[in-house]
Order: C-alpha cells, then sequence, then structure tokens
C-alpha cells in the first residue's frame, strides 16, 4: 500500500456530514445526523440492530441518495449517490465478502480489474496485502475451502485494494471467533497507524471499545459521539459501583433494591449489578445497609453500562 | 457520468465464466440439456401411429372381403387379429386389446355384386384422442384403394384426389418436432439460467459489493448476460447439428435468416430473464417467474406441440405477445419450406418489437433499482 500520500491530507476531516436523512416511505432510517470523522482516525457506530449504522454506510460510500442533507467524503461532497467518491473508499458490507466458488485471486483480479487496475499495481498491491494480513495460502485457494477469519482478511484486502483513503467495515466481525476478531482488529489498528481513517460499525463492546471515537445511535440518531473514555465521564459523572451478593437474592429483593432513591441506576452484570450514585455524601449514609447483603466495590465503568445507560435509556 | 468501459464489462463475464464452470449444473443443463431433449423427442415421441392393434369380425368368410382385409393388413398401420362374433370385437376395444375393430356382415359380397352399397363398421377406440385422427386417416386411404381392388377397375370411380404433401413429404413427425424444438431448449437456457443468476447477486448481497465499486449498471447487464447468450448459441448450434446428422432432417432455408432469428429471440429472453430477476430478487420466485413466463408458453403456446390454428379464438390473438411463437414460425419455416427473409417479414418485425421493447423495460429498470 502506498501509504506515504496520507501525509498531505494533514488533519483535514475525512468524512462530514450535516443534518442527514434518509427516508424510507414513511420511516426514517437515519434522522438529521451530524458528525465529522478525522483523518486516520477509527471511528464507530454502536447500536443495535436497524438504529441506522448500515444506512449511513450506503450513503458515504455513494450507494444511496440522501433524502437530505449534506455530505462531504474523502473531500468529494454529494447530495445524491456519487461515482467519484467510489474509487476513494473501501467498503466491506457485513452481507456479502467474496464469491464462495472462485478463488482467492480470481476474486481479488476481479475487484482489480472493476476499479480499472493495471496488472503491475494490481500484482504489487496484492502482495502488500497479503504481507499485511499474512495470507500465506495458495493463490487458487477457492474461498469456501478458507477458515471463516481468513475469508474475513482476504475480503479486507479487497476492500483495501485500490489504496482507499477511507474504508468503511460494515460489522467486519459478525460470525467468526474470539480469535478471529482479536486479530482483524489489530489489523484495523494497523490501518490507522498507517493514517488510514477506519469507519466501522459493531455491536461488541469491546470492538467499541478500541475506537479513538464512538458514536452510539438510536432510532436513526446519534445519541452521544466521544472517545470511550468521555462517554463514561459524561454517562456516569458518579462513581460506579459493583454489588456482590453475598449470598442469592429473590426477585422482590432485588427489585426493592434496585428502586432505592440513592441509585441512579442499579442493573444486573451477570451475577453482580452495577450500580451509580447520586451523591458521595448520600451514599455514605447507606453504604452500612448494603453492606450487610453484599460485597461492595469501586469500578470504572465498562462501554456496556454506557450502552445500557444511553441507548436503551434504562434511567428514570 | 456514465461511461461504458469494456474492461470492467469482460471481467464480470470472466466472473461468470468462472460461476459456470463451477457449477455442474448450469454446465449440465447448458450442454447436455438440449442433446437430450433432441433425442428423447426425436426418438420416442412419434406422432405417427403404426401398428394399430385391430379386432376383425369377418362375418362374410367372401374373396371380397378377403380382398378387404388384405389390404388392411398390407398397409403397415394396422395389426390384424380375427374375433369371432361382433361382440368379442367391441369387448376386445374396451379391454384394450385393440385401439379399433372392423366389422364385416355377412351380406358384403352379395351387397357388392347386387349393386347395393355394401355396409362395414368400423369402430375407433375415441377415449385416446391422438390415434383417432390418423387411424381414421389411414381407414378412408385404405377404403379407396380397397374399393378399386374389389371393384377392379371396371367401375372408374368420377374423379379422384390426390394428395400430396409438400415440404415433409412423409409426414415425417420428427421434421415437424426437432426444429421447434430450438425454441424450447433457448427458452429454457437464456430466459431461466439469466434469471437466476441476477437474481443471486441480489440475494447474496453481492450486487451491493459491485456496485461500491465504480462499475457502471449497464456493464453488469452485458457482462452478466453475455456468457449466457454464448451458452444459448451453443445450445442451438447442438440442436441443429444433431438435427441434420442424426436425424437427417432437410435444411431448406437460409441459416443466416435462422441464425438471426436465434439471435432475436435470445437477446429477447435474456432482457425477460434479467427483468424477471430484477423484480423478484430471489432465485426461487425468479425460478418460477421464469418457467410460468418463458418456459411454459413457449412449449405449450407456440405451436411446438399443439397448433396454433386449432386453439380457441382467445388463446389465438393471445399467442401473439409471445415471442416464442414468432420464432416458432421463423424456425420451422425456413428449416422446412426455405422460407426467405421477406416471406418471414411479419414474424422478424413481432420477434424485432418484443426484442426492443424487452430489453428497454429490462434495462430501464435494471438502472433505476441501482443508481441511488
Amino acid at each position: 500500500m502506498n501509504f506515504s500520500s496520507s501525509e498531505t491530507r494533514g488533519n483535514e476531516s475525512a468524512v462530514e456530514v450535516q443534518d442527514l436523512s434518509v427516508r424510507f416511505g414513511d420511516f426514517y432510517a437515519v434522522n438529521r445526523i451530524s458528525f465529522t470523522v478525522h483523518s486516520g482516525e477509527i471511528f464507530g457506530f454502536l447500536g443495535a440492530n436497524g438504529a441506522g449504522k448500515t444506512t449511513t454506510i450506503r450513503v458515504l460510500c455513494g450507494l444511496l441518495r440522501p433524502t437530505e442533507g449534506y455530505v462531504r467524503v474523502a473531500g468529494v461532497s454529494f447530495d445524491h449517490g456519487e461515482q467519484a467518491v467510489k474509487s476513494k473508499v473501501g467498503y466491506m458490507s457485513q452481507k456479502f465478502t467474496l464469491y464462495d466458488d472462485l478463488t482467492v485471486e480470481e476474486n481479488l483480479s476481479f475487484t482489480a480489474s472493476l476499479r480499472k487496475m493495471d496488472t503491475a499495481t494490481y500484482v504489487r498491491q496484492r502482495q502488500e496485502l497479503f504481507d499485511f494480513i499474512s495470507f500465506d495460502r495458495p493463490l487458487n485457494t477457492i474461498v469456501r475451502d478458507l477458515p471463516g477469519g481468513t475469508k474475513q482478511h482476504v475480503s479486507l484486502a479487497a476492500a483495501l485494494l485500490h489504496d482507499p483513503e477511507i474504508i468503511f467495515l460494515d460489522e467486519p466481525t459478525a460470525g467468526v471467533t474470539p480469535a478471529s476478531r482479536s486479530r482483524f482488529w489489530s489489523l484495523i489498528r494497523k490501518l490507522a497507524e498507517r493514517n488510514k481513517t477506519v469507519f466501522v460499525t459493531t455491536h461488541y463492546m469491546d470492538e467499541a471499545e478500541q475506537c479513538d471515537r464512538i458514536a452510539l445511535m438510536r432510532e436513526g440518531k446519534i445519541l452521544a459521539l466521544d472517545t470511550p473514555d468521555g462517554l463514561k465521564r459524561s454517562a456516569f459523572p458518579m462513581p460506579m459501583l459493583e454489588f456482590d451478593p453475598k449470598e442469592s437474592l429473590s426477585f422482590a429483593d432485588i427489585s426493592k433494591m434496585s428502586r432505592h432513591e440513592v441509585f441512579l441506576f442499579f442493573e444486573p452484570y451477570g451475577l453482580r449489578f452495577h450500580a451509580s450514585v447520586r451523591s458521595e455524601e448520600e451514599w455514605e449514609k447507606v453504604r452500612p445497609f448494603f453492606e450487610k447483603t453484599f460485597n461492595i466495590r469501586r469500578i470504572t465503568p465498562s462501554l456496556e453500562d454506557v450502552f445500557i445507560h444511553t441507548v436503551e435509556g434504562k434511567v428514570p | 457520468m456514465s461511461s461504458f468501459v469494456w474492461r470492467r464489462a469482460a471481467a464480470v463475464s470472466r466472473k461468470e465464466v468462472f460461476h459456470i464452470l463451477r457449477d455442474p449444473y448450469t454446465l449440465g443443463a447448458a450442454l447436455v440439456l438440449p442433446v437430450f431433449m433432441v433425442i428423447m423427442f426425436g426418438v420416442a415421441i412419434e406422432f405417427n401411429v403404426k401398428n394399430v392393434a385391430l379386432a376383425v369380425c369377418d362375418s362374410d368368410q367372401t374373396q371380397s372381403s378377403r380382398r378387404l382385409l388384405d389390404t388392411f393388413g398390407s398397409s403397415e398401420y394396422f395389426l390384424i387379429h380375427r374375433v369371432v362374433s361382433p361382440h368379442e370385437a367391441v369387448t376386445d376395444v374396451s379391454a384394450e386389446r385393440a385401439r379399433a375393430a372392423l366389422i364385416i356382415p355377412p351380406r358384403f359380397e352379395k351387397d357388392l355384386f347386387a349393386g347395393r352399397a355394401a355396409e362395414v363398421q368400423m369402430l375407433v377406440d375415441g377415449s385416446d384422442n391422438s390415434t383417432v385422427g390418423p387411424v381414421l386417416g389411414y381407414v378412408g386411404s385404405i377404403q379407396s384403394i380397397a374399393s378399386q381392388r374389389i371393384a377392379g377397375f371396371e367401375r372408374p370411380a368420377p374423379y379422384e384426389l390426390r394428395t400430396r404433401f409438400l415440404f415433409n413429404p412423409e409426414l415425417n413427425s420428427r421434421w415437424f418436432v426437432i426444429p421447434g424444438l430450438t425454441v424450447v431448449v433457448m427458452s429454457i437456457l437464456s430466459i431461466l439460467l439469466t434469471a437466476l443468476t441476477v437474481a443471486r447477486e441480489w440475494e447474496n448481497g453481492s450486487m451491493e459489493l459491485l456496485l461500491s465499486t465504480p462499475v457502471e449498471p449497464l456493464e453488469i447487464v452485458v457482462g452478466k448476460l453475455s456468457p449466457y447468450g454464448v451458452l444459448g448459441v451453443i445450445a442451438v448450434t447442438f440442436v441443429y447439428v444433431i438435427a441434420r446428422t442424426v436425424f437427417g432432417i432437410p435444411f431448406a432455408g437460409n441459416i443466416a435468416v435462422f441464425g438471426l432469428g436465434c439471435l432475436l429471440f435470445l437477446v429477447t429472453y435474456l432482457a425477460q430473464g434479467l427483468l424477471i430477476s430484477v423484480m423478484t430478487r430471489k432465485q426461487t420466485i425468479a425460478m418460477q417467474l421464469a418457467m410460468m413466463s418463458g418456459m411454459l408458453p413457449s412449449n405449450l403456446l407456440s405451436g411446438f406441440i399443439f397448433p396454433i390454428e386449432s386453439m380457441p379464438k382467445f388463446f389465438q390473438y393471445f399467442t401473439m405477445i409471445l415471442p416464442a411463437r414468432w420464432f416458432m414460425r421463423i424456425a420451422r419455416d425456413t428449416f422446412l419450406e426455405g422460407s426467405s427473409f421477406f416471406e418471414l417479414g411479419g414474424s422478424f418485425l413481432a420477434l424485432s418489437i418484443f426484442c426492443v421493447l424487452m430489453i428497454l423495460v429490462a434495462t430501464r429498470r435494471f438502472k433505476r433499482d441501482l443508481e441511488p
């Protein structure tokens, strides 16, 4: 890959979205969202299915015409689908990656031809990408015979073949093993180190944690956008506590305690409970009472807490 | 913004060829099916009825009645077995031991010599429509021969009807069926395979990935359809070669006229397959629609087996909107009658209209679906 050109981009924004809406009939899949993605950043979209993540990506890749709003991707501005942007971005869809009945080489050379790459450039790029993803199988391996994780890597290589400035990954790790997921994420970090902009959607919290910034989406809207730490701080200004029950508790007990007025929220977390309190003083007053039933310790909130708090809105 | 790039279309074609080569079913359908169908239709299906079992009850037992029976027996159409009573003859027909029965009454020769009209009864099993027509035809011609033989040449008939069949003098049903098979084979290959291949790209989501590259919709269409066009041409060539060599069917017309008809029909059906796949986007539904709109009409309503002239009026007009009907005319007439392009002008005009119309509708719909 030719990573040198990225230096000239400086700190210009890779993606700029203002008041973007996408409407299907009466349904707003995306409802007036605005955000900016910086060059060389790993930008995450976190949200449930149907939150509008894929729709947004499809607009940014020039696959879908926005109903309203202004979009600027890799220096190309458009308010409708745009061919010019397609040569500057790479896209890896969640639904389809590679043709199963074709070989690795056939898949890649097909992509190269569609992008009008000459043979020399294609072969050079292919080799660099194979080094990048550590692919060492024969080129004529049928894709069907590749392990799921390797297929994902080759698919990433296909999306990177034309050396795009921005790469859009729509749930790239859906359905692969945890080990493959972590290998894939080390590739994503390597891309960012080389100053590629990575735009990724996911619903894995541990993946979201690795993004530079995350947008939390629900029902076509961005509810919050910040670094993982920033999100945690703004969602939980008060300290987080973990409650570990000393003995098993009945539902009635739990629901009674969770409604105690000292808590901002009180949610189950595995066999334990995560909670946040309104103020330190109030907490100190009732603490001995809770310590009879629980081992209590202070924790830093996880992104999952933030997600439940912000996206699912389970807060009084 | 839109600019057609041959290299991208070629890349799509190349990929499609790999798909075809890796899929034994597609390849089998394209190469084995035409051969199989021609051989099946050529060997197994015989509209000419031969060796019809005929139960004969000859109650007269005279020279005249034996002459009549000889005439039946010496034609190769009937296999005669004798029964003793008219009742037994009827039983044989109803028990399906015989397709027809011939009953000669006792006074047959006496009536003949007395100059009265001698009566002979013929019973034909009407439950099988396909044999009735030919059997009656044979009976008619045998009757005229027998009358002459029995009566000698003393009383020549006041007029003689001499029938000669043009273009297919022996009324060989293969000559009639196999040229029509080009229509059936092509309709299966073009419409069905096209509908499936484009629907598959929608179904597995790869269409979206194609569109994330700068490829143009028209490049996808041309790239994806051309391999199937080539398959169609290969299949028709198979049918043609087998028809000429294995079954010895003459080709009286101009091969270029026939080829032009093939191409027009092929492109029309490829476009129809494309339209179906864009409309359905699912392989299973696309397949059913392709069967309904492409294969069934070309089998049943094109005149392939059932003559259009004997259909109800409504269907006679209805078949006019089927490209298969017009191509069927072109295929048969170029094969057997040697019709020229101008003699087939009407059919070519109709086929061209469908072709242009279908391409317009299909590509417009396809582009509208793809463009963001």
